[in-house]
């Protein structure tokens, strides 16, 4: 498998949507954090 | 290479299947509890018999939570293990062996619990007692399994042997990670279990050190949700991409995860016992930190995950920033269901990081808030992936195929599941957040005004209750139909290959000695001072309680 991995030519694949998505996972996460700890602060 | 669409050999079918066949009865015994423990919650019915709540909601836990899952995986690892490495008569025998240890503990619990002697609920938290056979069957599944983690081992060992220099097949790889993190993690359950509770429960000892006892659950009982979730991750990582005609994004990612989950989930129990007295904050707050870790692997997952949909769909021709989807195949529940399973783990695992961040542990600690969470992690992403796992690993299995109208009934089956969870998982969230506490039967609380405020999402549980069980009823009819009706065949058993363009794995991934070293010093790092200074400072134990929930 090692083989024919090295010296294929490497071209870079197209991965805008997977940053995007990952981003918002990332960005959702914060937001729900928030949400709660806005509730932990509130009472 | 593996020879893809080749189910196992009949006699390691058999053995697989033996696991299977536990797994979804207890599915359908604990969805029937479910069903029952909604209804009960909402005011809807009272159990006839004088049968308790807390009797239905043990059986629930500990059918679903533990027997369920522990068969289920340690089938599907034997299976993969079966697949990529093989599997000698020896090892077949000794899997047995495990197997039946399992059964027989399993079965000695589980009527200890019906004759109303473990009103204890999964959890077994002393000082709550149980009957002697309760620990003791459970003890026995835990030796039965570890007979399975030597099995699936000797056989990654002995692969090695005849395979000098080659690295491991991913697949055996990760069962080897996930038997190692449960055979470590389960040292602590099964020293609280032998050391502290059979004794005590026999009447040898009057009191239990109740804090020694939960300290050392949690130090297994964090582990147990990855022992859990990663055959999910075999799946996704090394099987989901040959079912949507793409290949593995990258076998070191995979590897690398995997390690870091094996090193990140077993130092971090006191994430469970925030509100607990009794543990120096200073080490409540590094196994806080170190909690936040296993997000990096976490994301990894999703990153690699989306990154494999992604470029398959554009090899198929689709473009534009979201058009890979639409390469995927939707229609094919054996995608479908773990798919569904893998959107349902984004709030899931954001609900895991509010947990276990200290303050906000406060605002949802012991409330319905919690139960909402691990039906999500559990409950959802887990058993989606299972079942979806089941749609072609049965018929491999029993020689049949998975025909178009069982294609159908499990997209059927995932979305009535998805919508059921919908319902009962979101108003046990809301409820939690509004202060509704988990493990309580039917209560007005002496008609307290707050209690007021949760009585309908009390009923929308109920609801979304009665969905999930058809969902239940629906997947337990579609496992025996493959299993004895599906017409004869030969259906795949799907294992991808790494993309051509992914770098080679380094070999230090496979340095066994150096992981394990890790897991263990960082064990030690987070538990030894804390746990000595737990047992020095303990106030007297605390004798025993059986009749305190009834
Ligand atoms: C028909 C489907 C299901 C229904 C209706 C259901 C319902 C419930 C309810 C209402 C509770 C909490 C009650 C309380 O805290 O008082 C509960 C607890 C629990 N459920 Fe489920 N559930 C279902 C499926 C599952 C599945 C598939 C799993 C895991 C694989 C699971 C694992 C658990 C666990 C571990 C608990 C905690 C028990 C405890 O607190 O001791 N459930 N379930
Ligand atoms: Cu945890």
């Amino acid at each position: 498998m090692s083989k024919n991995s090295s010296k294929k030519k490497q071209e870079e694949h197209d991965l805008k949507g997977t940053l995007i998505s990952v981003l918002g996972i990332g960005a959702f996460i914060v937001i729900s954090w928030f949400i709660v700890f806005a509730l932990f602060v509130a009472r | 290479m593996i020879k893809n669409s080749v189910a196992l050999n009949k006699l390691d079918s058999k053995l697989v299947m033996a696991h299977m066949y536990v797994a979804f009865i207890s599915l359908f015994i604990g969805g029937l509890m479910g069903l029952l423990q909604t209804l009960v919650r909402s005011g809807t019915l009272v159990l006839p018999f004088g049968i308790s709540y807390y009797q239905l909601l043990t059986v629930h836990g500990v059918i679903l939570a533990l027997v369920l899952t522990t068969f289920f995986i340690i089938g599907f690892q034997f299976a993969l293990m079966s697949k990529t490495v093989g599997m000698s008569d020896k090892q077949r025998d000794s899997a047995w062996f495990g197997f039946w240890i399992m059964l027989f503990g399993t079965v000695t619990t589980a009527i200890t619990i019906l004759l109303g002697k473990a009103n204890v609920l999964y959890t077994f938290y002393a000082p709550l007692k149980a009957y002697p056979t309760f620990y003791i069957g459970l003890a026995l599944v835990v030796v039965g399994s570890w007979i399975g983690c030597f099995t699936n081992f000797r056989q990654l060992y002995v692969w090695k042997k005849k395979h000098p220099g080659e690295k491991s097949p991913l697949l055996a790889f990760m069962v080897v990670i996930n038997m190692l993190l449960w055979f470590i993690a389960t040292l602590g359950v099964a020293a609280t279990v032998i050391i502290q509770l059979i004794p005590w429960s026999l009447g040898m000892v009057d009191t239990v050190n109740v804090l020694v006892s939960r300290t050392l659950f949690w130090y297994f009982g964090h582990p147990l949700v990855y022992f859990w979730l990663l055959p999910a991750y075999m799946a996704w990582y090394a099987i989901i991409p040959k079912i949507i005609g793409g290949k593995i994004f990258s076998d070191s990612l995979a590897r690398l995860a995997f390690v870091l989950f094996l090193m990140f989930s077993i130092p971090v129990g006191f994430h469970h016992q925030l509100t607990e007295p009794g543990i120096d904050p200073v080490w409540k707050f590094i196994q806080v930190v170190l909690t936040f870790m296993v997000i990096i692997p976490s994301l990894l997952t999703a990153f690699s995950m989306f990154a494999t949909f992604e470029v398959t769909g554009r090899s198929k021709g689709y473009t534009g920033l979201f058009g890979w989807l639409k390469g995927l195949p939707w229609k094919d529940v054996r995608f479908f269901a773990p798919m569904v399973g893998m959107i349902t783990f984004i709030p899931a695992g954001t609900g895991g990081i509010i947990n276990a961040s200290n303050q906000m542990n406060q605002v949802v600690h012991n409330t319905i808030w919690v139960t909402g969470h691990f039906h999500l992690t559990v409950g959802t992403t887990v058993i989606l992936t299972f079942f979806g796992i089941s749609y072609w690993l049965i018929p491999s299995l029993t020689g049949r195929k998975l025909t178009k109208k069982i294609n159908t009934l499990g997209m059927i089956q995932t979305i009535v599941w998805a919508f059921g969870m919908s319902i009962m998982s979101g108003s046990m969230h809301i409820a939690g957040l509004l202060g509704a506490p988990r493990r309580s039967s039917y209560s007005t609380y002496g008609g307290s005004e707050q209690a007021t405020e949760w009585i309908g999402y009390q009923i929308a549980q109920a609801i979304g209750g009665s969905i999930l069980f058809i969902g239940i009823i629906l997947m337990v009819y579609i496992f025996f139909y493959m299993v004895f009706a599906a017409p004869k065949g030969q259906e795949e058993f799907p294992i991808a290959e790494v993309s051509e363009d992914a770098e080679p794995t380094p070999k230090f991934l496979e340095n066994w000695k150096l992981w394990i070293g890790i897991t263990v010093a960082l064990i030690l790092f987070a538990y030894t001072i804390p746990f000595l200074d737990i047992i020095h400072h303990s106030p007297p134990g605390s004798p025993g309680f059986d009749k305190i929930i009834r």
